[in-house]
């Protein structure tokens, strides 16, 4: 009788979930989309009060060196190199900041928490976070927060009062803008295409996906999206599910959209093994390096991605900004070194720039 | 667990003759023959729906992408036939992957560079062996201590870096021999080369008597920690044949571990057949698992099932590949 | 008392665990306070219940890799069953933790019934579990939850974490279970020798049934425990779980053969693991260094252990 009434339960949800998810799975999230214009035209700015949180009691950090410890989603790839590369650039450049790189070797949710935790204990005077998972990360935040600790997240946000700050390297629907157009001046505005992406959950990609989804509807309506994998943080699955599309689709398939800096190279790869450059164009973001020889032949035109060492070198001046008190709820810019003024948006949030579109022309001055 | 030796059989041949050549091979492979009987059935199912999947390139795609887990599976399923397990292997396979990138592109001879990550990682496995066979502790804990200790390892030393610019000879696996993609070459040679070895010298047949029976073994005069700790090197050896195939597919190596790694290649090897109480099985089976992985995973896509699913549903065959064979044993016996 | 009877795993492992906290707080002021200890306990409860339930399996000789993604299987229709099903939150939570319980069941009726070996049985269901999870959740996450509910895995009682108290009570629970009932004997009489088990009568299919169906009890418990921490819900969640419990219970001496160990070795093991994880990280290494140090660590408790009983028993 148990048994029965259990199976019930186990059919009613797999019943409610298929009815309650049947309408998309491109792998974009449901949270509202907002597509720029289609020229480009920038969408008049509305000015929203600062939503950050406050540290209690935090300790007059002005001009005092202040330990930092950088805590990436995951320690081990590219991406994140880059991303801690500038923060030890702007650290040294400052000579006040003492900052170390410490994160998961997985993108796990817990074993970010347990590491931030430690180190609230240990009392840094500044975190700075890319959030695995943006509400979970939350709790730990706030803690950090109450316990004096200056916080500013970067690439990946957690909820707003959660930390002061976050450093936005490019806003979602400028990353969506630049893949879609890049992609259609490739393949034409009535291609077709697929994507490789990390997996349905990872916050940041399915944010992206719903923004593409979104501007291609109003900007591209022709394009035709045929459909979207998972392939983990694993370059060799990219690579065959990359290689599985181009034998599914055949012809029909004219462009493929990575969008982690694993899954971009791997199918640039699978492209390039399978003779099908200029057949297949290859749009996605990743980091220059790994993208440098498929865009030296020709296979490759167009890398999306803001600079990640610059992102680190923001996040790393927006905190010793905040510690030293320049930096307060109101403010519309921040200084930021070499890198000028940067502009506050959307309350707590300083934008890095527009999303940097890397081609054969300018790819080699970069090394990261 | 009954207390026979439970050798893979030599039937007297008069008997054999009576048998019938398919009952026989039915007997004695069950398991291979599950599992090829539903790698068949998906390709007549798929195909069915979209003609397509069997076009070359995607049988390509299907039989060599995961040629380098199918190599790693051979040293697994030896280990398993002694009783014992590795989790580490895929932390191993990474780091080995990173030896042999880094000495790629630090200008050493490529011929160098490929022979390195399979000494490497038979050293490596040797100290395993010792371990196990030795110090007495049980293979799970020293390979979850090694996972720990390699992760670590690789992420401290390399932080993170990841290899480019590797020397175009050093990419054999995207190399095609009489137009057959080598990790396919590779694949078979060893898949064929291991099960000769493994059914057919008294070194391989004395695997299947360590799993079986060790006490047996000991008795019969076979020098069982000498023996464990040869079959964890060698196992270290198709860990570093592997590794060569994982480092050369792309033109990247990225220096972290594929997630999950190990438990896929010992999925592979106990859904091929290979007995976890050690004993029985072969390296077929292993092999013939990983092509219905990636058979499963490509037709999913070719039939349009929602991504979300794919997994549900790949562990759903699997349990029925596991049950079949569990009905099927019954049944013979 | 014999002195001899001290020399035991569980002994040395305790006077292991001890000389890490000495050497720890000798390396950090801040790591040898309630605040950081309390909290330190937080972190490890999801992990201590499984391990717990753990024990009783590998005791058998058995073994349950699909925890994880009964985890996450669980967090999932937690957040389904509330949010998109409708329930109230408190039959949520119960529907959520029947469905991860008969998860465990169902790996129980796989490895009795059709005699599936645990570890295949418990790999297939691994991927099938998390499967689920992912189907089910369409990569949706479930956030908003009313407030009391996160005094589960956010909240204190007495001044002591909400979920400390449960792990305790689910470790003094299993402990007398083990030690001294019936029951408990059965287990490690199944894990010395199962076909002898079954020769003289003791209910081994039964035993090993309600084991596994246990083991996904914890898992469902920790799931939302889980959940309570981190305000939402994700199908990954869990994954990699099932390797940190069976770190912890075989470094808590428990034989993977079956047939040895105690609930006490478990809590000390995962005492230990979790003092070197954050004391470590207060010492200022990096969480690479720490999870090597671990590594380490598990292979020589059990190789020093093991000289140590063999020249004991000489």
């Amino acid at each position: 009788m148990g048994r029965i009434v259990l199976s019930a339960i186990l059919a009613l949800s797999f019943s409610t979930s298929l009815s309650h998810a049947q309408s998309s799975w491109t792998g974009g999230d449901d949270l509202p989309t907002n597509p720029l214009a289609c020229d480009g035209t920038a969408a008049a700015a509305a000015s929203v009060p600062y939503d950050g949180g406050q540290p209690t009691n935090a300790p007059d950090r002005n001009g005092k060196t202040i330990t930092v410890v950088d805590v990436p989603k995951l320690v081990g790839i590219g991406y994140f190199n880059a991303t801690s590369k500038g923060i030890a650039d702007a650290a040294a450049e400052m000579g006040t900041m003492d900052a170390k790189t410490d994160g998961p070797s997985r993108a796990n949710i817990d074993d970010q928490i347990t590491l931030i935790d430690n180190y609230i204990t240990s009392g840094v005077d500044g975190i700075l976070f890319a959030a695995n998972d943006p509400v979970a990360i939350s709790p730990v935040l706030k803690k950090a927060l109450a316990a004096g600790i200056n916080v500013v997240g970067y690439d990946a946000n957690s909820e707003p009062d959660a930390r002061q700050w976050f450093v936005n390297q490019a806003e979602f629907n400028g990353i969506a803008k630049s893949m879609i157009d890049a992609l259609a001046a490739e393949i034409g505005e009535d291609g077709a295409f697929a994507i490789v992406t990390s997996t349905f959950t990872t916050p940041n990609q399915a944010r992206w996906i719903a923004e593409m989804e979104a501007y291609q509807a109003e900007c591209y309506p022709n394009m035709k999206w045929l459909e979207t994998v998972e392939a983990q943080e694993d370059n060799i699955l990219s690579f065959n599910q990359a290689n599985t599309l181009i034998n599914k689709y055949g012809d029909e398939m004219k462009g493929i959209l990575g969008m982690t800096s694993v899954a971009t190279p791997a199918a640039a790869d699978a492209v390039t093994q399978a003779g099908q450059c200029g057949n297949v164009a290859v749009v996605g973001l990743a980091t220059p390096n790994a993208m440098k020889p498929y865009v030296a032949s020709d296979c490759v035109k167009s890398v999306v991605l803001w600079n990640p060492v610059d992102l680190g070198y923001a996040a790393a001046y927006v905190l010793r900004a905040v510690a030293d008190g320049t930096l307060e709820p109101g403010a519309t810019s921040v200084e930021a070194g070499k890198l000028g003024e940067l502009q506050v948006i959307n309350g707590s949030e300083i934008l890095l720039g527009a999303p940097f579109v890397f081609t054969k022309d300018n790819i080699n001055d970069f090394d990261f | 667990m009954t207390a026979a030796v439970d050798l893979p059989p030599i039937r007297p041949r008069n008997g054999a003759r009576r048998q019938g050549f398919l009952r026989r091979l039915f007997a004695d492979y069950g398991q291979e023959c599950v599992v090829l009987g539903a790698i068949v059935l998906l390709f007549v199912v798929v195909t069915f729906i979209n003609p397509r999947f069997v076009n070359t390139n995607n049988l390509i795609t299907i039989f060599s992408g995961n040629a380098y887990i199918a190599v790693a599976a051979i040293g697994m399923a030896m280990v398993i036939m002694t009783g014992n397990i590795d989790v580490s292997v895929g932390a191993l396979i990474g780091v080995l992957a990173t030896i042999a990138g880094t000495l790629a592109v630090s200008g050493y001879p490529i011929w160098f560079a490929l022979t390195a990550p399979i000494l490497v990682g038979m050293a490596v496995n040797t100290v395993i062996g010792v371990l196990v066979a030795y110090g007495r502790i049980p293979s799970i804990v020293v390979t979850l201590g090694a996972l720990s200790i390699l992760r670590g390892g690789l992420i401290g030393v390399t932080g993170g870096t990841w290899i480019t610019d590797l020397p175009p000879d050093f990419l054999i696996a995207q190399k095609r021999l009489f137009s057959i993609p080598v990790p396919l070459i590779f694949m078979i040679v060893l898949t064929v080369a291991a099960f000769l070895w493994m059914r057919y010298s008294a070194f391989g047949r004395s695997i299947y008597a360590i799993g079986g029976n060790p006490e047996a073994a000991v008795a019969t005069g076979i020098p069982v920690e000498r023996r464990l700790v040869s079959v964890f090197a060698i196992h270290g050896a198709f860990a570093g044949l592997a590794a060569i195939l994982f480092a050369t597919q792309l033109q990247v190596i990225q220096s972290t571990v594929p997630p999950n790694l190990e438990l896929t290649i010992i999925t592979a090897t106990v859904i091929g057949g290979v007995s976890i109480l050690g004993g029985t099985g072969t390296v077929i089976g292993s092999t013939l698992a990983t092509i219905l992985f990636a058979t499963i995973g490509s037709a999913l896509i070719f039939i349009n099932v929602s991504a979300y699913w794919l997994r549900a549903v790949i562990g759903l065959l699997i349990l029925a590949t596991v049950l079949a064979d569990m009905l099927r044993r019954r049944g013979r016996a | 008392m014999n002195w001899r009877a001290l020399i035991r795993h569980e002994t040395f492992l305790a006077l292991l665990l001890v000389l890490v906290l000495v050497v720890l707080s000798f390396q950090s002021d801040r790591f040898f306070t309630v605040a950081n200890l309390l909290n330190q306990g937080r972190l490890m409860t999801e992990i201590g219940l499984i391990a717990i339930a753990m024990t009783f399996v590998i005791a058998t000789g058995g073994i349950d890799l699909s925890v994880g993604s009964i985890l996450g299987l669980v967090a999932i229709l937690l957040g389904v069953f509330w949010q998109n099903v409708g329930m109230p939150l408190p039959m949520a939570m119960a529907a959520a933790i029947a469905a991860g319980t008969f998860a465990g069941f169902l790996n129980g009726f796989i490895i009795t019934r059709f005699r599936v070996p645990p570890l295949i049985a418990t790999l297939a269901t691994l991927a099938l579990y998390r499967g689920l999870a992912e189907g089910i959740s369409q990569a949706r996450s479930v956030r908003g939850y009313p407030d009391w509910f996160y005094v589960l895995g956010q909240g204190e009682v007495l001044g002591v974490p909400t979920q400390l108290w449960i792990l305790f009570a689910a470790a003094v629970i299993a402990s007398v279970i083990l030690a001294y009932t019936r029951w408990g004997r059965t287990v490690y009489a199944i894990g010395s020798n199962e076909v002898a088990s079954r020769f003289s009568g003791l209910p081994v299919e039964t035993t090993k049934l309600a084991l596994y169906t246990a083991s996904g009890f914890a898992a469902s418990l920790a799931a939302v425990i889980f959940v309570s921490r981190v305000s939402t819900t994700r199908s990954d969640m869990g994954t990699g779980i099932e390797l940190d419990a069976i770190t912890a219970v075989v470094l808590g001496g428990t034989s993977i053969f079956g047939g040895r160990g105690t609930i006490i070795g478990t809590i000390i093991g995962l005492c230990l693991i979790q003092a070197l994880k954050n004391g470590l990280s207060l010492a200022g290494v990096k969480g690479d260094g720490t999870i090597m140090l671990i590594g380490a660590v598990l292979i020589l408790a059990i190789l020093v252990s093991n000289i140590f009983e063999r020249s004991g028993s000489r």
